[in-house]
């Protein structure tokens, strides 16, 4: 049995079922007993359709109605990701939230602003820390804008970095940093001269309106930025084999090995020994029994073609995982009956 | 009996119409994006046009576009970025020091758009620099898509004025001019893809992205050894997958502009020369 962890994490190239196989892994879990939470970071947000959610639902944690599932009871709450919404929330929490409140921030923590996969992780961060659930399962969002996710806390800490405070200091908009020394005179008057050349040309290319806003911007991002850095314990979390489960989802219809491979080497410095390898929507036993008439051409020629695209699958190597999980191509229509038929599935492993 | 009738109505115009100089290829990931611009690309180009290939900061697929001898250019994020400040201050020495600094780098991480804006500009400075070419772009999947044509006006509303904003306003006259841009949104024949594929085009059209094309790919009901094949010798779970297919275009009330079939072949560039000549035959 794959032991249920705080985090269940599910990642792989696009459109290989991992909205889903995590919907599944939640349904099967809420039957073990645990109280789940099902988050999506991925902006396309499938996870509406599969739970038949409603857009002005993102953002909002959603209980699921356990008819849906033909269940006489459900444990699973739902939350596609908003990242306006985690801001706000956010701000709430924080002494200073309202330097937030600021039209550059506004407009990028739109829904498509592109600042959904930084969010996530301080959103997902967050429930982790109210300990409201005994497993959250993670959809992310295909290929690299998984990595650009696993990447974030990295990403905040740079951009936090201590040569930023500067900017400031320059702008006048002077405020103390808890435990931070002034830099020695000579060093900081490079940097301000650095500074003063960089806004200029800054000015020059953009209103100058902005420049004040962005300063602003900056300033609010930054007395805030202790719950961006907060952040940073989810990923070291990520690491532990107590907290996690990692699931790699691959399917047989994708031509993408390639990808999936390079999405393996990028999260390694991730996983632990707790990490799966799911081989999705698997053909093999329907072609395996399949014998068309073997003259060349015609149905015996698709067959070998789709053979070949299986086999593709296999040039991925298991190293690295504890087991490959097996799910069989499911054959109907209807998204909900998928995720009823592959939460069957998790008990057999 | 036959499984399936081909739709002989509808030529499409994704290659007749001599208008387009950028053809944006998006829809949910895995539907075949890649194959699909490098089909379109290569069955443009068998017409005589001038086309490069861009994969949008995507390296891997230009491997494959060198393999199939298929013209392509890959950008970095940093790369153009660079250009596109050297350009406006008039020193590439400015421009990598700019981009050197902590501040700088560390912006372009946490904003993704920006990068994608810069990229998008970049293709569009070598579409006006010459008038014959056409770039078919393998864009990002439908969230990351939205956020690529998103950001331009994202970032015009941020600046407000000055010379990004020229810029800018420049990029949304060439793109949205009429008939310069076609956005191509591909599916698979499942309820999820379908769904995601009409989503998508609703968000577009919110957008002003003023044309945009639903092609459904990878039928096996439109498949040659299918079609061509009797009831009795098809296995069931073909039969099973071909229903799931129709019940998945039933489900939605848009007709495809174009279905394009399951090419019973292995490799990635046999199936991307046959996906060209379905699609040359079927503009005819």
């Amino acid at each position: 049995m794959i032991s249920p962890k705080s985090v269940e994490i599910f990642c792989g190239t696009g459109g290989v079922g991992k909205t889903t196989l995590a919907t599944s892994r939640a349904l099967y879990l809420s039957d073990q007993g645990k109280k789940v939470l099902l988050i999506t970071i991925d902006p396309a947000k499938r996870l509406k359709q599969i739970l038949k959610l409603d857009e002005a639902d993102a953002g909002d944690i959603t209980p699921i109605d356990h008819k849906l599932f033909d269940r006489e009871s459900c444990q699973i709450d739902a939350l596609l990701m908003n990242p306006k919404k985690t801001l706000m929330r956010m701000a709430s929490l924080n002494e200073e939230g309202w330097a937030l409140n600021n039209p550059i921030i506004d407009i990028l923590t739109r829904p498509y602003g592109g600042m959904n996969e930084i969010m996530a992780i301080i959103e997902v961060q967050h429930h982790l820390q109210s300990h409201s659930y005994d497993c959250i399962v993670l959809d992310t969002p295909p290929g690299k804008h998984f990595i650009d996710f696993l990447q974030s806390s990295q990403k905040i800490k740079q951009f936090f970095d201590k040569s930023f405070v500067d900017i400031f200091k320059f702008v006048g908009k002077k405020f103390t940093v808890k435990g931070e020394k002034e830099k020695s005179g000579f060093l900081s008057l490079i940097v301000e001269a650095g500074i003063k050349k960089l806004l200029k040309y800054l000015q020059k290319v953009t209103g100058e309106d902005f420049v004040e806003e962005f300063i602003d911007a900056i300033s609010g991002l930054y007395r805030n930025r202790e719950s961006f850095i907060s952040a940073l314990d989810f990923q070291e979390d990520l690491k532990k084999e107590a907290l996690s489960n990692w699931f790699l989802v691959t399917s047989v219809e994708q031509r993408k090995v390639h990808e999936a491979m390079q999405l393996q080497k990028e999260a390694k410095g991730f996983m632990h020994n707790d990490s799966f390898l799911v081989i999705n929507r698997s053909l093999t036993p329907f072609l395996e029994a399949w014998e068309p008439d073997p003259s060349p051409g015609g149905l015996s020629q698709l067959r070998n073609s789709m053979k070949e695209r299986e086999s593709a699958i296999k040039e991925i190597s298991g190293l690295g995982y504890k087991s490959k999980l097996f799910f069989p191509e499911i054959l109907g229509s209807e998204p909900l009956d998928h995720v009823k038929e592959l939460a069957e599935c998790w008990s057999k492993f | 009996m036959k499984v399936a009738t081909t739709n002989s109505s509808s030529p499409p115009s994704i290659l007749s119409n001599q208008r387009n100089r950028i053809i944006v290829v998006t829809g949910k990931g895995g539907v075949g994006k890649t194959t699909l611009s490098m089909a379109i690309a290569k069955a443009l180009e068998s017409n005589g046009r001038e086309v490069f290939y861009n994969s949008f900061d995507q390296p891997l697929n230009t491997e494959l576009a060198n393999l199939i001898e298929l013209p392509s250019f890959s950008l970095s994020i940093e790369q153009s970025a660079k250009e596109y400040i050297a350009k406006k201050l008039g020193s590439e020495t400015i421009a990598g020091w700019i981009l050197k600094t902590p501040f700088f780098s560390s912006l372009f991480n946490m904003l993704p758009g920006l990068g994608h804006m810069i990229l998008l500009g970049h293709l569009i400075d070598k579409l006006e620099s010459n008038p014959n070419l056409t770039i078919v772009l393998d864009s990002p999947s439908s969230g990351h898509a939205l956020t690529m044509f998103e950001s331009p006006g994202n970032f015009k509303e941020m600046f407000r004025t000055g010379l990004i904003v020229d810029d800018i306003q420049r990029m949304e006259k060439f793109l949205y001019e009429p008939g310069a841009m076609e956005v191509i949104v591909c599916s698979l024949p499942t309820k999820m893809a379908i769904q995601e594929a009409i989503d998508l085009e609703t968000k577009l059209k919110e957008r002003q992205v003023p044309q945009t094309k639903l092609v459904v790919n990878d039928l096996l009901s439109f498949s040659k050894p299918i079609l061509e094949a009797n009831e009795k010798d098809l296995p069931e779970f073909i039969i099973k997958k071909i229903a799931g297919e129709k019940e998945a275009q039933e489900s939605s009330k848009q007709t495809p502009y174009l279905n394009i079939p399951h090419f019973p072949e292995s490799k990635p560039s046999q199936i991307i020369s046959a996906c060209a000549q379905f699609l040359k035959g079927a503009a005819k």
